[in-house]
């Protein structure tokens, strides 16, 4: 167990002061006392419960550091700072482990007597880790395959195993784990259900389709979960997702879980344990309302964690995945779901979120859509698997004092690259994407408007 | 001279060569065996052999990457590393010591076409070293090690060049000729003992994101309790 807090530093690592950046961000509670034996007790039990050891001793023995990744970082573009580089970031980890978990870097260590882990490196660690918005574009590039944001997500979980996390993640993942509601933004199920009939009453007045959005039906096929945030900010996309649910002849096929209807995961950001407790929340959900698939809505970190790692901590039994824009495809192939081509005249084009795209997962099936419902669609550069990040990946775009960085630092690159298009709507299927995108919108004054796949959808679909 | 020559054309070789050998080896051994533990202590192990190896292969011949990002570092690096394994392993002169001494046999370069790449080799490692010390990016990642390998690679072609051309040695025959055995041999002893030994654990990197992206089930509960006791809270 990590002893208990005192304000006694190690003299031998010293105590130098943080390292202050443009647009710096400082974890709030960071001052916690002997940062560098707790770094060290955190990172040496995280070794022997899982099996980061070996992909460490992996990459220590062959990432080249041959500078690829920088040319393809949209943070180290924007900032130019080499810190930002990923395999900078990947080799401060590794440093560490070498010298202080593998046997050639303790005698290193002894034999010129330094590389020892002081006070600044944990200040610049914090720093480093989360200015990386996870998109993992350097994994693409990378010749050797290192995946650096591997080995971001595993900086952020030692540094969180030591409580140097966003409080902002903290907050919404302790109300989502232990608070009464058991959801991120602490919303209650009464107002849940209100809101719920609210929409269904918004559809039949716009639409003239008398639905339910049901909870807790038993024994169906889709139990849905999206970003909780979007009960509060995305009526049109849950519009969008039960008036597609419907038209594809599976409206009463699908239910909305009370005990938790949160697909929220921020461990996918920073920690293994909330990362796992999530995904076993999801899954006991649907087995209390013995469903068979989870559903995830428009939220790409949900949809990648879900899809990822239901197998991972379900066993043999665990349900099905499936994001809403993949389901939406493939009953649109099946000839299940029809649109009007004629309604949308804009100029469209569509953000590839980086958890549903940089993999090769989700990258036609929207633009399929979108070619059936807007005649005047056009392609962002890059796109696809290579698109950039919106800039609040990892997290980033949950923690309010970031909101400088990811504006003019990481965001520009995007805003420069949604004004080259000339389109008039954006389209983005992923909750974080959608703040990120309004944000950048507003703040570089484009003539655009962003929208969710499904609220288009919502459009134009033929009933 | 010509006793350590031939001590370093011999036994001394035999016994580099052998250490690379079986140093690489056990790369190869411990990392499958590494991998396959991590495996085994998964729930979900189904992997995607077939697409991971066709992006390893892909990578070994990086045609349709190259010209993405810094197309000039990445072309030189490229066939840098072409030269590093032609060279030594068909040049004419290699195999005739391979046939000499275990009767073994194989198609070799040209005399011409095994010297241009030979310089063609040089000049790649000395771009590269030149990148390392004027690219921004690049210089700012590099570690003194990462100079050093590549004076070391370098230097066994360059003086095997020089050896075998009289007219640009400033030095003996032999000498020149003990500079290159003892500069090769050394690179042996580097391969297995340094991050070139990446040239046999490349293709580990590719499978790493699909294996090491799913942790085992419960580790971060045993993680969270032992650091922080049983009530451990978010």
């Amino acid at each position: 167990m990590i002893p208990a807090a005192t304000e006694q530093i190690d003299e031998r690592t010293g105590t130098a002061p943080a390292i202050k950046r443009e647009y710096s961000y400082q974890i709030e509670n960071s001052a916690v006392p002997n940062r560098v034996e707790r770094f060290l007790q955190a990172f040496e039990s995280i070794l022997r419960h899982t099996n980061y050891k070996a992909l460490l001793d992996m990459y220590a023995r062959t990432h080249t550091r041959c500078g690829r990744c920088a040319s393809t970082c949209q943070v180290y573009q924007a900032t130019g700072d080499p810190k930002d580089i990923p395999c900078y970031r990947t080799t401060q980890i590794l440093k560490i482990y070498q010298r202080y978990f593998t046997f050639g870097g303790w005698l290193k260590g002894l034999a010129l007597g330094n590389g020892y882990l002081k006070e600044s490196d944990i200040d610049d660690l914090i720093e480093s880790v989360y200015r990386c918005t996870a998109c993992r574009r350097c994994t693409l590039e990378c010749p050797m395959g290192v995946d650096h944001a591997l080995i971001t997500h595993l900086g952020r979980y030692i540094l969180s195993e030591m409580r140097l996390q966003p409080k902002a993640l903290q907050v919404s993942c302790r109300e989502q784990l232990e608070g009464k509601t058991g959801n991120t933004s602490a919303v209650p199920l009464p107002a849940l259900v209100n809101n719920l009939e609210f929409l269904a009453e918004e559809i039949e007045e716009e639409k003239g389709v008398k639905l339910e959005f049901p909870v807790d039906r038993e024994g169906v096929e889709y139990v849905f979960f999206c970003p909780v945030s979007d009960y509060l900010m995305e009526a049109e996309t849950l519009m969008g997702n039960a008036l597609i649910l419907h038209a594809m002849g599976e409206g009463d096929n699908w239910t909305i879980g009370s005990k938790n209807y949160d697909a929220i995961n921020y461990g996918l950001f920073y920690s293994d344990w909330i990362l796992e407790r999530n995904i076993e929340r999801l899954i006991d959900e649907v087995r209390r309302l013995k469903g068979r698939t989870i559903l995830i809505g428009e939220c790409g970190h949900a949809s990648r964690s879900a899809k990822q790692f239901v197998p991972v901590f379900g066993g043999k039994q665990a349900p099905r995945v499936v994001n809403c824009v993949e389901l939406a495809h493939q009953k649109f192939k099946e000839g299940k779901l029809r649109f009007d081509s004629s309604l949308i005249k804009e100029r469209v084009t569509y953000h590839d979120p980086c958890n549903l795209a940089r993999s090769g997962w989700i990258v036609d099936q929207p633009r399929e859509l979108l070619r059936a419902i807007a005649k005047n669609y056009v392609e962002m550069t890059p796109s696809g698997t290579k698109n950039y990040c919106c800039g609040g990946g990892g997290g980033t775009v949950s923690i309010d004092e970031m909101h400088d960085f990811r504006m003019e630092v990481i965001g520009k690159t995007k805003a420069e690259q949604l004004k080259a298009t000339g389109a008039d709507i954006v389209v983005a299927p992923c909750a974080n994407c959608k703040k990120q995108l309004r944000e950048i919108i507003d703040h570089y004054d484009l003539s655009m408007e962003l929208m969710g796949l499904h609220d288009l959808l919502y459009k134009t679909v033929i009933l | 001279m010509e006793s350590f020559l031939s001590f370093a054309k011999g036994p001394l070789f035999a016994v580099t060569f052998t250490f690379m050998i079986l140093g690489l080896l056990r790369h190869v051994y411990l990392q499958s065996t590494q991998v396959l533990q991590c495996i085994r202590r998964l729930s979900y192990r189904k992997i995607n052999i077939g697409t991971n190896l066709k992006e390893t292969v892909r990578w070994m011949a990086p045609v349709g990457h190259i010209y993405h990002h810094r197309p000039f570092v990445s072309t030189t690096s490229f066939v840098f590393h072409i030269g590093l394994l032609a060279v030594p392993v068909f040049l004419v002169d290699h195999i005739a010591l391979w046939t000499g001494s275990l009767g073994l046999w194989w198609p070799g370069l040209p005399p011409l076409a095994a010297d241009i790449l030979t310089l063609v080799t040089i000049a790649a490692g000395i771009i590269l070293l030149g990148v390392r010390v004027l690219d921004r990016d690049a210089s700012a990642l590099s570690a003194p090690q990462d100079y050093f390998l590549l004076v070391a690679l370098v230097v066994p072609f360059l003086s095997g060049f020089m050896a075998f051309h009289p007219s640009l040695n400033p030095l003996t025959y032999n000498a020149m000729l003990l500079i290159h055995v003892l500069s090769a041999e050394f690179a042996f002893v580097l391969l297995p003992t340094t991050k070139l030994s990446h040239c046999v654990l490349f293709p580990f990197d590719r499978f790493s994101s699909e294996i090491f992206w799913r942790m085992p089930a419960g580790a971060g509960e045993k993680v969270a309790h032992e650091l922080h006791g049983e009530e451990v809270r978010v």
